[in-house]
């Protein structure tokens, strides 16, 4: 469903990007991870159509995204780390445009946002203006936005940002939902417990280079770790020595 | 290390990576606006030199106007000082993000009063006293002062300029302890703008022309009470404008002394309780500014109807960023309030024109309105791309950081540009008839007149609305307070620059087919062979410019976004 070939992108001497090659089949929920600066928002981004890349190619079911961006993205849904959002609108009404802007008809569209509205538990603010919401009431806004056209790919970066218990757990059966409905979830996270628990497949990138990819046991039997825990793993690959440095300094 | 080093820090440093970040390209742009705000204070300058010139060579009530003049400067600037810093005091004390940081870390009441203090002071007033320079300097030249003239001005400005912030300041605090912060901003802007507003109108219906006629005034009396203007020993704007009064018009010296020492030390005493004032009520004040509730939206089922109605010719994905524009709009009070100056503006273009005094001309009446109309078609072409300046070149940038919705979508950038030029022709183009039409019915000229003006008119709002969307894509500016803002930069000026250069070449060259329509016209004859071929010619070239202005900037514009990585 989501294939990356090649996928690189330079910033003037920075190479954030490093000839990326990676396959996602569909209904899969694949888990980016890496540190910060590794290069996981540049590849989202690229594949959201929000940067070009200085090379390679990006296919989302087949279709090229630097080609065919218009239809790629007619069947991909976005939801970006910060959710910036239109506040002088209500949330009904940001889903209604998001649903226009995806063409959805006006016979499908009210009920669906009818039951995204219910499904991310937003019924007693989507009448009130987006500029009152919280961090997390704009971050489940967006994400019901990425799904009102039914989209057959949802590229997700950061998605437990600023959400609560109750709305990471629902975060969670949704994402897992999705995916037995045939829908691939490709998602960047920094909370490696959350990962192990939700994703199928799991892919780590470090100074722009994928350097592990697989599922779970598959990479403890690539790589091993004290533990076999993707903590462990996490730390092999991209190196546990600031780790300790940093916890020494804390102690001083 | 110095007391303040640490508070004072972060926002010197700022500036100095963004210079350093600029590269070329910043320089070219801080040269332009350099250039730019040379040749307005030199404007300014010119303007004041020879109003006061004028004023040196009146005997007996010269130096009396000039003072006059200097004091009611002095008491706008003072004035616009003070409200520009309570908007000013609003954002550096309530609404700037590093307030978060600094008000959690263990800070010092007194120094980051202190520090917001000089920033405040400094925002808010580098641009009035930069502006008011020239006023000074034109006073010094045409009075021929010297260097200590120079040296009390800056001893009186200072304390001045303290004094005025320090007030504003204070508004603010015990207004942001009342009101929500965001509201408040809100509340300003809009007193601001009828504020504009209502001078502007007052000044219009004043008649300020009568001044340079004598015939209009019955004595020296009625002449000096027209010129009146509120002075108060207790306003700090007087004091100064008595210190400089010394030097420039030769007042009493006795109270020299005593004027710079009230402003030097009044300026200290409200710094000082402003200090308590601060202690005392800040953290309350912050707090509540941080409080956000609930806001439902507002917007009747009427208006809803109405927008659904406004929409229905457009397809699906136009359709829905029309309706989120036209909704964002109406609700935002900074963006809506603006339709009241654009109402004002109609309002005098069209007066002055119901007043002009053609009967009063020594050229033959029906050839003068036809200059006048042919005139009418630049100052027509200007007033537009002044209001395109305001609605439509932040059309782009008013998408701000939500810019990442479209273009993840399959809605595509060129969508969008087109999206917002036609929404924007639809309103410049209503805008440009009413303008055209109603000044030229005033002008009662001719028919022919009336539709080559016209036609003209909407051709020209072809290519200013493409500048203005164009620009807007070329020199966005996603991050912004308030949409005034958007404009301010150095995209707008080019546009202005730009739109102002086309409105010119357009009139030049539609000059020549008005002269021979007109003549001919007068002369009771049809043009000849000839002069059809120079009128078709010129046409011709009038639609090559507005066709070129009409594709190269939306082109431009859309490259630009194309290749913007920065959202």
């Amino acid at each position: 469903m989501i294939k990356l070939e090649n996928l690189t992108k330079q910033y003037g001497k920075l190479l954030a990007v490093d000839s990326l090659d990676l396959e996602v089949p569909a209904g899969q929920l694949f888990g980016f991870l890496g540190p910060n600066g590794a290069g996981k928002t540049t590849t989202i981004r690229m594949m959201a159509g929000l940067l070009k890349p200085t090379a390679g190619e990006i296919y989302i079911d087949g279709i090229s995204v630097l080609r065919e961006p218009e239809k790629a993205k007619r069947i991909c849904g976005f939801i970006p780390d910060r959710p910036f959002v239109y506040g002088k609108l209500t949330g009904t009404e940001f889903l209604r445009f998001c649903g226009g802007l995806y063409g959805v008809t006006a016979s499908e569209l009210e009920p669906a946002i009818a039951a995204l509205t219910r499904l991310f538990h937003m019924d007693d603010y989507a009448g009130e203006l987006i500029e009152s919401y919280s961090h997390g009431m704009k971050q489940r806004l967006v994400m019901a936005a990425a799904l009102i056209h039914r989209p057959r790919a949802i590229i997700v970066d950061e998605p437990m940002v600023g959400l609560d218990p109750r709305g990471a757990k629902l975060v969670k059966r949704i994402f897992r939902e999705l995916c037995g409905n045939g829908i691939t979830v490709f998602m960047s996270i920094h909370t490696l417990e959350i990962a192990e628990e939700m994703c199928d497949r799991i892919g780590i990138i470090q100074q722009g280079r994928l350097v592990a990819v697989g599922t779970m046991a598959e990479l403890k039997e690539q790589i091993g770790g004290a533990d076999g825990r993707l903590e462990s793993i996490f730390f092999k690959l991209t190196g546990d020595e600031d780790m300790q440095e940093v916890i020494s300094a804390l102690r001083l | 290390m110095l007391p303040y080093t640490s508070l004072f820090y972060p926002g010197p440093a700022q500036l100095v990576n963004r210079l350093r970040r600029g590269g070329r390209r910043g320089a070219a742009r801080a040269l332009v606006i350099g250039l730019m705000g040379v040749a307005f204070w030199a404007a300014v300058f010119a303007g004041f030199y020879r109003v006061l010139r004028y004023f040196n060579g009146v005997p007996v009530f010269g130096s009396f106007l000039a003072a006059k003049l200097l004091g009611m400067a002095l008491l706008t600037f003072f004035s616009i000082l003070i409200f520009s810093t309570v908007i000013a005091a609003i954002s550096s004390f309530f609404m700037s993000e590093e307030l978060q940081l600094l008000v959690a870390s263990p800070y010092d009441s007194d120094e980051l009063y202190f520090v917001k203090l000089c920033e405040t002071v400094l925002t808010s007033s580098w641009m009035v006293l930069l502006f008011s320079l020239p006023v000074f300097v034109a006073y010094g030249v045409v009075f021929e002062q010297g260097a200590a003239y120079y040296a009390l001005m800056a001893t009186g400005l200072i304390p001045g300029l303290l004094i005025a912030a320090v007030i504003g300041i204070a508004i603010a605090l015990c207004l942001v302890t009342t009101f929500p912060a965001q509201r408040l901003k809100d509340v300003l802007f809009l007193f601001t703008l009828f504020l504009v507003i209502g001078l502007y109108v007052l000044f219009r219906t004043l008649k300020p022309e009568r001044l340079v006629d004598p015939e209009a005034f019955f004595t020296v009396i009625d002449y000096l009470t027209s010129l009146e203007a509120p002075t108060s020993a207790y306003l700090p704007s007087q004091w100064l404008s008595d210190i400089l009064g010394v030097y420039l018009f030769g007042h009493d010296a006795a109270h020299l002394v005593f004027n710079v020492l009230l402003l030097w030390s009044s300026a200290a005493a409200l710094v000082v309780l402003l200090n308590l004032l601060f202690n005392r009520i800040f953290f309350s004040a912050w707090s509540r500014a941080q409080e956000s509730r609930p806001v439902r939206a507002t917007m009747s089922a009427v208006f809803d109807r109405l927008i659904r109605l406004v929409t229905r010719p457009f397809s699906g994905r136009m359709r829905a960023v029309i309706d989120k524009d036209f909704r964002t709009f109406f609700r935002d009070t900074a963006q809506w309030s603006q339709l009241f100056l654009l109402c004002a503006i109609i309002g005098i273009y069209l007066y002055n024109f119901s007043v002009l005094p053609l009967d009063k001309s020594p050229i033959p009446t029906r050839q003068l309105r036809s200059i006048f109309s042919f005139l009418n078609m630049g100052l027509a072409g200007f007033v537009i791309s002044a209001v395109a300046v305001r609605f439509a070149y932040p059309a782009v940038s008013l998408e701000g950081l939500s810019f990442w919705i479209i273009r993840s979508s399959p809605m595509g950038l060129r969508g969008l540009l087109w999206c917002k030029f036609w929404v924007s022709f639809v309103f410049l183009a209503l805008l440009s008839v009413i303008l055209t039409v109603c000044s030229n019915y005033f002008l009662r000229v001719e028919p022919s007149m009336m539709i080559v003006s016209t036609a003209t008119v909407l051709l020209m709002t072809f290519g200013l609305t493409s500048l203005s969307i164009g620009f807007g894509a070329m020199y966005p500016r996603f991050r912004y307070d308030n949409v005034a803002q958007i404009p301010s930069g150095y995209g707008g000026l080019m546009y202005m620059m730009c739109s102002v250069l086309f409105v010119g070449a357009v009139v030049v060259l539609e000059a020549l087919p008005v002269h021979l329509l007109v003549t001919s016209a007068l002369q009771g004859r049809q043009p000849d062979g000839f002069d059809w071929i120079r009128i078709a010619a010129s046409f011709s070239l009038i639609m090559a410019l507005c066709a070129a202005v009409f594709v190269l900037p939306m082109r431009a514009g859309l490259r630009r976004l194309e290749e913007m990585e920065t959202l």
